[in-house]
């Protein structure tokens, strides 16, 4: 018999041991790729990250990087939040703005970094207007696509005992598209850290973007690495946060997205 | 006897098939009558157009003497799919209906009236669950509930038990049963059970197979109060016995059409 694997042991050793695997992986390489080429040791890169933190201020880098992402994402997701109700809930305008919606979330926002330049310069509100442009469209047809998804059956359930076309909305279109909401959220902040690493590439004196183009301007490899992986981790940590929360506020759900 | 649910010359078709074909009969005050039919005739939608969900080409369902126009309170439907909102707790969800704008019903008078189908569906215990940890048969009786507490003049029950395996069904049709000799609710079931139909029903309406008009309606004589034994009674062989006949005439012609 086969035990359900949550409640297993396994459940924790199994990632870990993919990690391990990686690291070992990682290490072999670093061993074979010398010379030029060279590859930096797990060690080698976990030391530039210690020296990176304690002597080159790493720490305002990272810091900077995750506000640029969390403060992006709030303003992307506020915003469409509401309008992917909106657009969900009346078909006129979802007809009238879908056409643009697909244009705008198609368009790659790094495409548009060069276009903010040119307008707003390369300051804080640069970057921050470019991220809560990728949030806002990645999130927003999560949602409006969410709410149009909503079972038939529990609307006419509302419907037969009297609903109002708002009490509809309000209480059954909404609370069941509340774990769509986590999903549109988690999508916008997977979408924000590409763009924010390009952003900080090309505009911004400090940043873990900017973190990695000098490492690699000036060939620090470690440096390159340990700021890879950090982004990496930090990305990680934010979407295991996002997904904990949604495990504790949506508990009436059969199985929470993983 | 006043109808209380009426059908008068419906027609309906979808995509230029006629679904029913002027479909005519009356479910009086107090009366549970239940719409038998081979799957696939129309019966769900005779029921949705009786919920207002559907609006028939020609004639009219009337619903203590007005017209239906549309989904109202005053007609509680239960679904096959039990329809219970899963992000409510059971209590939440039999009180949703007396929430509403339409239906809204003071706390106490509210919480009287959930704690009194709790008990009559027999879901104590239960008033904090979440319908993801309860079992098909527990969520059946949560929808019944929920339709019931909103008092509706008539409940449309569209194949309720359809869903769940043959010994839960038993129970919840006694269930319903019981629930209908305390609680007399003019109701309208639909089923393709003939033995559900007889065992819950003063009436049962035979209908024939697509296009779709009433064949029959036949009598229940089993007298109540009904109870497992009433299976047994000669007078429900005998109906079952010309039911299951009826139907088998007519999925024979629909096998040959």
């Amino acid at each position: 018999m086969t035990r359900p694997l949550r409640r297993t042991p396994l459940r924790w050793t199994l990632p870990l041991l993919g990690v391990v695997l990686a690291v070992v992986a990682w290490w072999l390489v670093s061993l074979v790729m010398t010379g030029a080429k060279q590859v930096p040791s797990p060690a080698a890169t976990l030391h530039a990250a210690v020296v990176g933190f304690t002597e080159h201020d790493l720490l305002l880098d990272l810091r900077l990087s995750v506000l640029r992402v969390l403060i992006g994402v709030a303003i992307g997701c506020a915003v469409a939040v509401p309008v992917g109700f909106v657009l969900a809930w009346y078909r006129p305008l979802r007809l009238m703005f879908e056409p643009l919606v697909s244009f705008f979330r198609a368009l790659p926002p790094i495409a548009l970094i060069p276009l903010v330049i040119v307008y707003l310069g390369i300051g804080e509100q640069a970057r921050l207007s470019v991220l809560s442009y990728a949030a806002f469209f990645a999130a927003v047809v999560v949602i409006y696509e969410s709410v149009a998804a909503v079972d038939d059956i529990y609307v006419r359930a509302g419907r037969a005992m009297g609903a109002s076309g708002l009490e509809l909305f309000a209480r059954i279109v909404v609370p069941y598209t509340v774990p769509q909401v986590f999903v549109a959220v988690r999508v916008a902040l997977g979408i924000a850290w590409a763009t924010l690493v390009a952003a900080e590439l090309t505009v911004a004196q400090r940043g873990l973007g900017t973190y990695i183009q000098d490492a690699a301007n000036f060939s620090r490899k470690p440096d390159l690495f340990a700021g890879i992986v950090l982004i990496g981790l930090s990305a990680v940590v934010m979407d295991r946060v996002l997904v904990a929360v949604m495990r504790v506020s949506v508990r009436w759900q059969d199985r929470v997205a993983r | 006897m006043t109808t209380m649910i009426g059908f008068d010359d419906v027609r309906l078709g979808f995509g230029g098939v006629e679904v029913l074909d002027g479909v005519g009969f009356g479910v009086g005050e107090g009366e549970f009558v239940s719409v038998l039919g081979p799957s696939g005739c129309g019966k769900s939608t005779l029921l949705n157009i009786a919920a207002g969900f559907l609006r028939p080409d020609s004639g009219e369902a009337t619903v203590a003497g007005e017209p239906v126009t549309g989904p109202d309170h005053r007609r509680g439907v239960v679904f096959q799919q039990y329809a219970i909102f899963p992000w409510l707790t059971v209590e939440k969800n039999i009180g949703f209906g007396l929430t509403l704008r339409a239906n809204r019903r003071s706390r106490e008078e509210r919480r009287a009236q959930v704690a009194r189908y709790v008990e009559l569906m027999g879901l104590q215990g239960f008033e904090k669950s979440l319908p993801k940890t309860l079992s098909g048969g527990m969520r059946q009786r949560v929808a019944l509930a929920r339709a019931y507490a909103t008092e509706p003049q008539v409940l449309l029950m569209d194949e309720p038990f359809a869903a769940l395996d043959a010994q839960t069904r038993e129970y919840l049709q006694e269930l319903l049963v019981e629930t209908t000799q305390t609680e007399r609710r003019t109701t309208m079931l639909i089923t393709h059970s003939v033995e559900e139909a007889i065992f819950l029903s003063h009436r049962v309406v035979v209908l024939g197979n697509r296009p779709t008009r009433v064949r029959e309606v036949v009598d229940v004589p089993v007298p109540f109060p009904r109870t497992p034994e009433s299976r047994l009674q000669p007078e429900f062989l005998a109906v079952r016995r010309h039911l299951e006949d009826l139907m088998r005439s007519e999925s024979t012609t629909s096998a040959r059409s």
